[in-house]
């Protein structure tokens, strides 16, 4: 036997799928060559390959994704067999009168008009799929609705998940939006709520979310949120960045890190 | 107590009973994980895969058919969602040695250091490659499963593994040999110290 045509009997050998007479002749030719047993060789050290595991939050991220699908199911008004009671009557009445006589001419008008349409529509150019977009569009609001679970966790590192979720997409739903602003401002722990101006910050453009974030600026009352916010401020250059800059200098007890920060942003500005 | 076969778990997904998911999850995550791990070597990707995969089947689901075997369906879903991530957002650079962590030779045991070699010799492949080693030796499809699922032939997939295979040696020896000459490298400017063994 040639290597060559172990090509086509190695594989099997290794899933154990030959025949005893094929395996011996394998086995024969293994013992003599030692390129073909070597990559056999290799094949059995690929177990020994480590086995990745996946983060802890993994299961609860999917808890979270699987109880807003259930939610958003259950609200759906119209139960799925309920449906399907329906449209098979629909469709018991529709078969009964097409086959009466003036549902067979009617039907041969409209297969004759489908078949026009049909060829005119496929020798132009052709649209993008409407359910394609539909699909699309449903899997981005299932994503959201994670996102929103998310952030409803008590657990910290769900909640920074969420945040996490949110930056994945390009636009995101006003409730997404305001639920993030309701993180920024009121979540218990710092590390959510940078992440939170994080994600905030790409949708800066939308007026609902430039103010939310400016206003936190008065509210937030650690100096690592306050810096974040002080640099993004002078990223977008407000006409009235310099007067809340002046106002929160005026703040009592004002950290001198966020202090000097301040000073150094207002020299900037000017 | 016998398991549930992952069939008959995922028609009572399709009909409704979404918490059965659950179980599905348990069972495939790690592999699923796996697959996509050592396919792109990014972990936090490979995560946010898995999760996809299974917000896919939940949308999908009325697509399943009794009859159609789990395994293949999940992992065709698996390399779709890959394949649309990458449509979606295109790798600024692929997946190459550098950006492995460097193996450095040590007295370990002989075996570890095979393993961390083999480990670079996978990644050095190319990567539908390194995916169909991936799919038979460690997802453990079977061919005609993934002759469906790449779309070819099982002769085509047969003649794939053992190119795959013959590959994975070549690398395997250039880093064996690379590792010796290094090895012998450092034994050369560092004298051997008698009785010294790292704790």
């Amino acid at each position: 036997m040639k290597c060559e045509q172990i090509t086509e009997l190695l594989p099997d050998y290794l899933q154990g799928s030959l025949s005893a007479d094929q395996r011996h002749t394998l086995e024969a030719h293994l013992e003599r060559c030692a390129d073909c047993s070597e990559e056999a060789a290799l094949w059995k050290k690929l177990s020994l390959l480590p086995v990745d595991q996946p983060g802890p939050a993994s299961r609860a991220r999917f808890e979270a994704m699987l109880q807003a699908y259930l939610a958003g199911r259950s609200n759906h008004p119209a139960d799925e067999r309920h449906w399907r009671k329906r449209v098979s009557a629909w469709n018991w009445n529709v078969f009964h009168w097409l086959r009466s006589p003036v549902g067979a001419m009617a039907w041969s008008v409209a297969l004759l008009a489908i078949g026009v349409f049909a060829g005119l529509r496929l020798a132009g150019p052709k649209p993008p799929s409407p359910d394609l977009a539909a699909m699309q569009s449903e899997l981005t609001s299932m994503k959201q609705l994670v996102v929103l679970s998310l952030l409803q966790q008590q657990s910290a590192s769900a909640r920074l998940e969420g945040v996490t979720w949110s930056t994945r997409e390009q636009q995101l739903d006003p409730q997404v939006l305001s639920a993030l602003l309701h993180t920024l401002r009121y979540d218990a722990s710092v590390d959510v709520r940078l992440a939170a101006l994080d994600a905030l910050s790409r949708h800066g453009r939308q007026p609902q979310v430039h103010k939310g974030i400016l206003d936190s600026l008065q509210q937030d009352q650690s100096p690592l949120v306050q810096v974040a916010l002080i640099d993004l401020m002078l990223e977008w250059r407000d006409r009235d960045a310099a007067h809340r800059l002046q106002e929160l200098e005026q703040t009592p007890n004002l950290n001198p890190t966020v202090r000097q920060r301040v000073e150094w942003a207002k020299s900037k500005l000017n | 107590m016998t398991l549930a076969p992952d069939e008959d778990l995922m028609l009572q997904v399709r009909d409704g009973a979404g918490e059965t998911l659950g179980v599905l999850f348990d069972r495939y995550q790690t592999p699923l994980f796996n697959f996509y791990s050592k396919l792109t070597g990014d972990p936090t990707l490979s995560e946010d895969l898995v999760q996809e995969v299974f917000l896919r089947i939940l949308k999908y689901r009325q697509s399943y058919r009794p009859g159609t075997p789990f395994r293949a369906w999940i992992y065709k879903i698996a390399r779709n969602a890959r394949i649309d991530h990458f449509r979606k957002f295109p790798r600024e650079r692929t997946f190459e040695p550098e950006m492995l962590p460097p193996v450095i030779p040590t007295d370990s045991a002989q075996e570890q250091q095979e393993v961390e070699l083999l480990q670079r010799a996978l990644q050095q492949l190319p990567e539908e490659k390194r995916e169909i080693l991936l799919l038979c030796r460690f997802q453990e499809l079977k061919y005609e499963e993934i002759a469906s699922l790449l779309g070819c032939e099982l002769n085509t997939v047969r003649t794939r593994i053992h190119r795959a295979l013959q590959e994975l040696r070549k690398n395997f020896h250039q880093l064996a040999q690379g590792t010796m000459l290094k090895k012998a490298e450092a034994a050369g400017n560092i004298p051997p110290q008698g009785g010294h063994h790292e704790v």
